[in-house]
């Protein structure tokens, strides 16, 4: 417990993490890869048919997807980064150990891919004639090296939900070529033709196209969403297949959450009306109907955000209690550290509380300190997954007794780290809290919310 | 197998070779933030002096020197992912104590380089429209970038300093006295370098003719010599005694930068002469990278005792919780193994430390409840009440809701206790028979006794359902008779509802009866 910890107000750390990671995701999948592949095709289908359409629209799209991604899509992947490093230094700085050099060589692969787009795109008047066939090639080498990023990064993600074998043998094979880095890879890639797709459609009808290259457009593009999404599908379902059911029973929750958790059937009415709403929506495409799309591909487009959304959220809120699985609890407390500060306390453990409490004594401090380090991962005060909606009614008895036993009760949840005098002086926080005895200020970018009068 | 338990503890490299990429990755991020920073200053400048003076030639020169940076900021932020990496393994404690520090700016960052990069890839877009849509993106822009490299420059001070975490803990983010004008210096000369550097790649690769090198090349010599100029309250304010190396590979920096100047003098005095691409790069690449071994190294020394005491802290830390690996693997494995999808399980899991195994309320936790946990095989409720309960918990115990268990996971609980302990179904008859006199009684007394929490209908009265915790709605939950005799004797611990041991046995019975007897209306 090494490092001081930041709590961000009302949205929480995970959230924080999970609404930049989301739009890079889509960007990422949907525009570097999905919509360059479409703008390469849509320059061979310029070169091949001898269309200045598909010429045209190749280029002014590519124009709108580079200012895209080298703006939001780059500043959000490093986002990640950045964000991780504030709030969950241990994690980061940990998984940075195991996947060094996948992320060194991911330096490499991104430079290319950064360069090579750039090349691609200020290119694209100068390279004609019989230079047109290198600038074709230019693209596609730069889908491969953005197919590249995704071979790297996703075997990182994989790994945070199923390292396999990794906890006990420690080696990076294990680690990298986990169970479900192969069907999240081709998931990944099929959702990134699929947004793709979808993002070729929205630009042609939302710009200045002839009305018969818009519905030769319109064919292509649905042909190859149809083919991905299928694919998506497919893969979507392999990928449940490998997640260990210990995890896997949680995905229904992970979308539902406590508000909807006792409608089920809401999420496969849900579900199911979404993935037949994009195949409608493509079938519709194909038969070029141009009034039909300019309806649908913005309610299109939403539709799959929130897919993107939904499986980002289940991957991520399934591997529940770890942020490490074997290794790591999410709040980055590690597997061994938990007998360990059973036995010494988790404050004397904490560099910064020895070195801030200025009245250790203080059962608010040690308590908003012990809430911060073991809960603050996932819970706010006073934001979402507020611990003050979640402990409410309850008795200070009942929670001391609840905080002890949260990872059997909540299977999620990770383990309450600490002595059995923390765990009563956590409940007695939570408890006053609850109970309006305990008014909090701001929340401070610190634990412990340093005990000033703002806090009492 | 490694020995270290603790992963922060690893170098993958050793710490030359990381401290020698990190230096060089460093170096390729900087140089290329710099360009962004020194375009998005020119191309704001030209742009604001073409409109003032009403001027076409700087309109234009602004739009070429805007166009490039689009590749300066990309390349700016992917040559950063390496760095980034790099001090985080090299220096970890010191870069994510700072970050976590100044977290909230830190955070910002993402913000302030998305608005100001859209603004400029914007503005190099939109220049020939009306005047006021790149002035607002200039303006927009250009504040927004700015912020960033004093944020930058704010961690890094910070993470130089160990001495004073414990001061911007206490006191919050301001910087004060000797640090805050430090700060000022080390900002001011990154934005002079920013301008240095955009302006000498401006003069080679936008400047078309004559008058536009001679701008840019003026903007050079007032750039380098601020630098030199800058340069000296920045060292003086340096909190500690460089070393010697420190001050060696700074004269050779400012020795490097003098000659540079003197190079510009005497091609700016030759009237029609052009600057040199093959002596600019390597001269600016001089200054640049002897400037940044000096800050290297004062930094490094600075990083070094934290990074040491770090790892002696972690190394006992991990002998430590080694003693706990063996034990820990075997608690995940079996975690691995445990499947929440099926009532005996869920039971076992989120019910028994409390309810106990049997279901009696013996769980082992029961001891530290006031309340005591309810005695599960004696309850004879409905399907919808148990939902009920199960969802909203009992307010006032230590009951809490399970909706974070869906809904198909709680049927199949329910299911689960029903098997096993006929949780949904009617209470059994009585095992003793009941006079028509003593019922009366019994009625008479529940009228009296239990109507004022439980209601006449057994449901509760408006002012009972707020209590902490609340009676049953005995409509829809009873216990087993010889449970309700026992709750009726003794009252329930930790609750309002007293024990009626004193009345007679029989009346007591009635009681059971009068109170079964509401589950049937």
């Amino acid at each position: 417990m090494e490092f001081p910890i930041f709590q961000v107000p009302y949205l929480g750390n995970g959230m924080t993490i999970a609404l930049d990671a989301v739009l890079h995701v889509i960007i990422s999948h949907g525009l570097a890869i999905g919509a360059v592949s479409m703008v390469v095709v849509s320059e061979y289908l310029g070169q091949r048919r001898a269309s200045r359409d598909w010429e045209g629209f190749a280029k002014d799209f590519l124009r709108v997807i580079v200012f895209l991604t080298t703006s939001v899509g780059a500043m959000t992947g490093v986002g990640i980064w950045l964000i991780t490093s504030a709030l969950a230094p241990r994690g980061i700085g940990s998984l940075l150990r195991v996947f060094f050099w996948p992320w060194f060589i991911e330096w490499g692969v991104f430079a290319a891919e950064v360069v090579l787009v750039l090349i691609y795109y200020y290119t694209w008047q100068r390279w004609t004639g019989e230079r047109k066939k290198h600038h074709l090639r230019l693209g596609l080498g730069y889908v491969a090296a953005a197919i590249c990023s995704a071979l790297l990064i996703t075997g990182i993600l994989g790994f945070m939900l199923t390292p396999d074998g990794w906890p006990w043998d420690k080696s990076l094979w294990s680690a990298f070529f986990n169970a479900s880095y192969l069907p999240q890879l081709v998931l990944r890639l099929g959702i990134a033709y699929s947004l793709g797709a979808l993002f070729s459609v929205g630009y042609l009808v939302f710009t200045r196209r002839e009305r018969d290259f818009r519905k030769e457009a319109f064919a292509v593009f649905a042909k190859i969403a149809l083919v991905s999404l299928t694919v998506t599908l497919l893969s979507a379902v392999w990928y449940f297949t490998v997640v260990p059911s210990t995890f896997k029973t949680h995905s229904l929750y992970a979308v539902m959450t406590s508000r909807f958790s006792q409608q089920p059937e809401l999420f496969w009415e849900i579900t199911i009306g979404g993935a037949v709403f994009l195949l409608l929506f493509w079938l519709v495409a194909l038969r070029r109907s141009v009034i039909s799309v300019r309806l649908l591909v913005i309610p299109a487009i939403v539709v799959s955000i929130l897919f993107v959304a939904q499986f980002e959220r289940v991957r991520e809120f399934i591997r529940g209690p770890y942020l490490m699985p074997g290794y790591m609890y999410a709040n980055q407390v590690l597997l061994e550290e938990t007998p360990l500060f059973a036995k010494q306390g988790m404050l004397p453990s904490s560099y910064w509380y020895k070195a801030t409490a200025t009245k250790q004594g203080d059962s608010v401090s040690q308590g908003a300190y012990l809430f911060a380090q073991n809960c603050s991962a996932c819970h706010t005060i006073g934001g979402i997954n507020d611990i003050v909606d979640r402990v409410q009614g309850r008795t200070a008895d009942g929670l001391y007794v609840i905080i002890g036993h949260t990872q059997e009760m909540v299977p999620f949840m990770p383990p309450f780290s600490g002595t059995d005098q923390e765990r009563r002086t956590m409940a007695d926080f939570l408890f006053r809290l609850a109970d309006g005895a305990i008014k909090l200020g701001a929340p401070s970018r610190f634990a412990p919310l340093n005990g000033g009068p703002e806090h009492e | 197998m490694n020995n270290l338990f603790d992963l922060l503890l690893q170098k993958p490299l050793p710490d030359p070779w990381l401290q020698g990429l990190l230096f060089v990755s460093f170096t390729l991020h900087l140089l290329f933030a710099l360009f962004t920073l020194g375009t998005a200053i020119l191309a704001f400048s030209y742009l604001l002096i073409g409109h003032w003076s009403g001027n076409p030639r700087a309109l234009r020169l602004a739009g070429r020197i805007a166009k490039a940076f689009m590749g300066h900021k990309s390349l700016a932020v992917v040559l950063g992912v390496a760095p980034l990496l790099l001090i985080q393994v090299a220096f970890t404690l010191p870069f994510f104590t700072s970050v976590n520090l100044f977290a909230p700016y830190w955070l910002a960052i993402i913000v302030l380089l998305i608005v100001a990069f859209l603004a400029f890839d914007l503005l190099a877009h939109y220049l020939d429209g009306h005047r006021l849509i790149p002035l607002i993106l200039g303006i927009t822009g250009l504040l927004t970038l700015l912020v960033v490299p004093g944020i930058f420059v704010l961690i890094l001070t910070a993470s130089e300093h160990p001495a004073g975490w414990i001061t911007i803990i206490e006191q919050g983010y301001r910087l004060n006295g000797a640090l805050a004008i430090h700060w000022l210096f080390r900002y001011l000369h990154v934005l002079g370098a920013a301008v240095v550097s955009g302006a000498a790649f401006h003069y080679f690769f936008a400047a078309e003719d004559k008058e536009e090198r001679k701008s840019l090349l003026r903007l050079l010599v007032a750039g380098t010599l601020l630098q030199i100029v800058l340069g000296v309250p920045l060292y003086a304010s340096l909190p500690d005694r460089p070393e010697m190396i420190v001050n060696f590979a700074l004269f050779i920096g400012v020795g490097g930068a003098a000659l540079f100047l003197w190079y510009l003098f005497a091609v700016g005095s030759k009237g029609d002469a052009l600057l040199s691409l093959e002596i600019t790069v390597p001269t600016m690449m001089f200054i640049l990278v002897s400037m940044l071994l000096g800050r290297q190294l004062i930094q490094n020394r600075a990083y070094l005792p934290v990074m040491a005491a770090l790892q002696e802290n972690t190394r006992e830390h991990s002998r430590e919780i080694g003693a706990f690996t063996r034990e820990s693997l075997a608690r995940y494995q079996a975690k691995l193994n445990v499947v929440y999808d099926n009532g005996a399980t869920i039971y076992a899991k989120s019910c028994a430390f409390c309810h106990g195994e049997l279901a009696d309320g013996a769980g082992p936790e029961a001891k530290n409840l006031e309340v005591k946990p309810e005695n599960i095989a004696a309850v004879r409720t409905t399907a919808p009440y148990l939902h009920k309960i199960l969802t909203e918990g009992v307010p006032g115990s230590a009951m809490p809701y399970f909706t974070f268990l869906d809904r198909n996971k709680l049927d199949a609980l329910a299911e689960y206790l029903n098997t096993s302990h006929h949780l949904i179904e009617k209470p059994e008859p009585l095992p003793v028979v009941i006079s028509a006199a003593t019922l009366k009684q019994a009625e008479q007394l529940y009228a009296q006794a239990c109507t004022p929490c439980h209601g006449n209908d057994g449901k509760g009265t408006e002012q009972s359902r707020g209590y902490r915790p609340p009676p049953p709605d005995f409509t829809a939950y009873s216990l087993t008779p010889r449970r309700m005799f026992e709750v009726i004797g003794n009252g329930y611990p930790g609750t309002l509802m007293p024990g009626f041991g004193h009345l007679p046995e029989t009346v007591r019975w009635g009681l059971v009866e009068v109170v079964t007897a509401k589950r049937d209306r």
